[in-house]
């Protein structure tokens, strides 16, 4: 046996048992012998090397809502009549769906931020338009935004509709962030935090500091849909939501 | 044997069974102090994760070592330490049961070279970094951050806690929900800070080119700004006010022609020759411009 024999064994069987062959050989190739000390030595140092920990879901999130808002990805969810929205939210509540949940939150407060398409006034880009595309019914305008998972909403078809796949008239991509977080919320009370009455009542307390906030841009946002500065501050207030959130599942799972 | 002879006896037997049970009591409850000495060569990077109550303290030195010294509740706290490279990474964590309530503390002194990175996360306690030179990321759920002549691009999270830079530089981002900031005397290029219902205090000069971002919910921003400095302001509410005690040192902003529209109130003002760029903005709170003397 030559040395690239030998190689290549080690290669296609690694160094627990070699043939008679390759033994004799090994026994008197000094650097062969040298080889096998070499892939010993690394062996034993990758025993030292720690196991990768896995990241916790924060991040996950962040990088989902930072592709997301370079459109470098993109996951379009239709409201299909198979699958029921009480069903969606039923598998969005596990745990394990939970941070996905809150990655959708994200995603939606980014395509506020940047769409900035009011609910039920007239968007930026609707204003530069002649009176003739104004003059298009309101449902065609809020269709154009891309299709996300929806809350269900009472809100009749407006006359005129052409009739559509979703039935209803989907919600803005605020009201979704908005439903979404509060329905994740929903689990805050059965949480099992961080058993630090600080941390606890820290977390709790700046929760109800950030609805508040909230509450006042939504009404804010209903009375004006065009002001700027309260869309600005209630995707920034949603997004601190969802970290906050995310802060307290993390927190509570640390302890299990 | 008398009677009295032997109630001493007997007392002495108590007093010493006493004194070994307040002495086992003493030492069990009494903190666990270790240190541990790391040799780095190169760009250091510290990774410190505290998930129990405790003061994370960090200073620096010229030695190519860093030196973590940790004091501990006995047997309620596990501190792992491990280095990997020119990496050491710090996790105390509580050894109370799961579902169990713990207000365990660890504090940590670290000593590291200048250019260290540091990358801190805590729960409660104060977080305090003096002169290091290196980027840091700091996180603090419900304790205060406070940084003193640091530099580098410097991210600070806050749930609650509250943070206070002096005479630092670089790049800084802060964020919290109801914490507040504080900045004094600092040389920042780059400043970009948001709190939800805290306040904020800028207290300094702004540079040249610089781009400097305050924004508060609901909460005070006031800036102070010296005779030399010169910028272009822009200061917007809603429902709040712009107390602009400086109106004399300004003029009608210049270089864009942005104005508020019908649901904003705006303050666009030119100090000196405007070359760096100030946006200061808040919901429902108050903007508090300033010349210091």
């Amino acid at each position: 046996m030559h040395c690239k024999e030998l190689e290549s064994v080690f290669e296609t069987e690694g160094l627990g048992q070699l043939s008679k062959d390759a033994r004799l050989h090994l026994a008197t190739c000094g650097a062969c012998q040298g080889l096998v000390a070499d892939l010993n030595s690394i062996t034993e140092a990758a025993k030292s090397i720690p196991a990768e920990v896995n990241p916790p879901d924060r991040i996950w999130i962040s990088l989902r809502a930072q592709l997301e808002a370079e459109g470098l990805i993109k996951e379009p969810v239709e409201v299909s009549e198979k699958a029921s929205w009480w069903e969606s939210f039923a598998v969005a509540w596990k745990p394990r769906a939970f941070a996905t949940v809150i990655a959708a939150a994200l995603v939606m407060a980014a395509a506020v931020y940047v769409r900035r398409v009011p609910q039920d006034g007239v968007s930026d880009v609707a204003k530069k338009q002649t009176p003739v595309e104004n003059a298009r019914p309101a449902q065609t305008q809020v269709a154009a935004v891309p299709p996300v998972a929806t809350p269900p909403t009472n809100t009749a078809p407006a006359q005129g509709a052409a009739p559509s796949k979703t039935k209803e008239l989907a919600p803005s991509p605020s009201e979704s962030a908005s439903f979404t977080l509060n329905q994740a919320e929903l689990d805050v009370p059965n949480m099992q935090l961080a058993g630090n009455s600080q941390v606890d009542a820290a977390l709790r307390q700046n929760l109800r500091t950030l609805n508040a906030f909230i509450a006042e841009c939504e009404l804010r946002l209903k009375q004006n849909p065009q002001d700027e500065l309260a869309r600005e501050y209630l995707y920034t207030a949603y997004q601190q939501k969802a970290d906050l959130l995310a802060a307290m599942m993390e927190s509570g799972r640390g302890e299990n | 044997m008398q009677p009295s002879t032997r109630s001493c006896q007997s007392l002495s037997v108590w007093g010493a069974g006493l004194f070994l049970f307040a002495a086992s009591t003493a030492i069990a409850a009494s903190p666990e102090h270790q240190e541990r000495h790391f040799t780095v060569q190169g760009h250091p990077v510290v990774v410190l994760q505290n998930v129990v109550n405790g003061r994370i303290e960090v200073k620096s030195w010229k030695n190519s070592e860093v030196v973590v010294s940790s004091t501990s509740a006995k047997d309620k706290v596990a501190i792992d330490m491990e280095q990997v490279g020119d990496r050491i990474d710090i996790a105390a964590t509580s050894t109370v049961a799961a579902g169990q309530p713990h207000e365990v503390e660890a504090n940590f002194q670290l000593t590291v070279p200048e250019h260290t990175e540091l990358q801190l996360k805590t729960q409660t306690g104060l977080i305090y970094v003096e002169q290091v030179t290196g980027d840091m990321k700091l996180e603090s759920i419900a304790g205060d951050v406070h940084l003193k002549e640091v530099s580098g691009y410097i991210i600070v999270k806050t749930t609650g806690g509250s943070f206070v830079c002096t005479l630092c530089s670089g790049k800084l981002e802060f964020t919290s929900v109801s914490g507040s900031a504080q900045l004094l005397q600092p040389s920042f290029t780059n400043v970009n800070l948001m709190t939800t219902s805290g306040n904020i205090l800028y207290d300094g000069d702004f540079l040249r080119t610089g781009i400097y971002t305050m924004k508060s919910g609901k909460g005070l921003v006031e800036v102070r700004f010296s005779g030399n400095d010169s910028f272009d302001l822009q200061a917007k509410t809603y429902s709040g006010t712009v107390d602009n005690q400086a109106a004399q040192f300004m003029q009608p902003e210049q270089h864009t022609s942005r104005h508020g529209n019908k649901f904003t109130r705006y303050l666009n003002r030119t100090v000196g020759l405007g070359f760096a760029k100030v946006e200061i903005s808040t919901y429902s709170g108050t903007i508090r411009i300033l010349k210091r003397d």
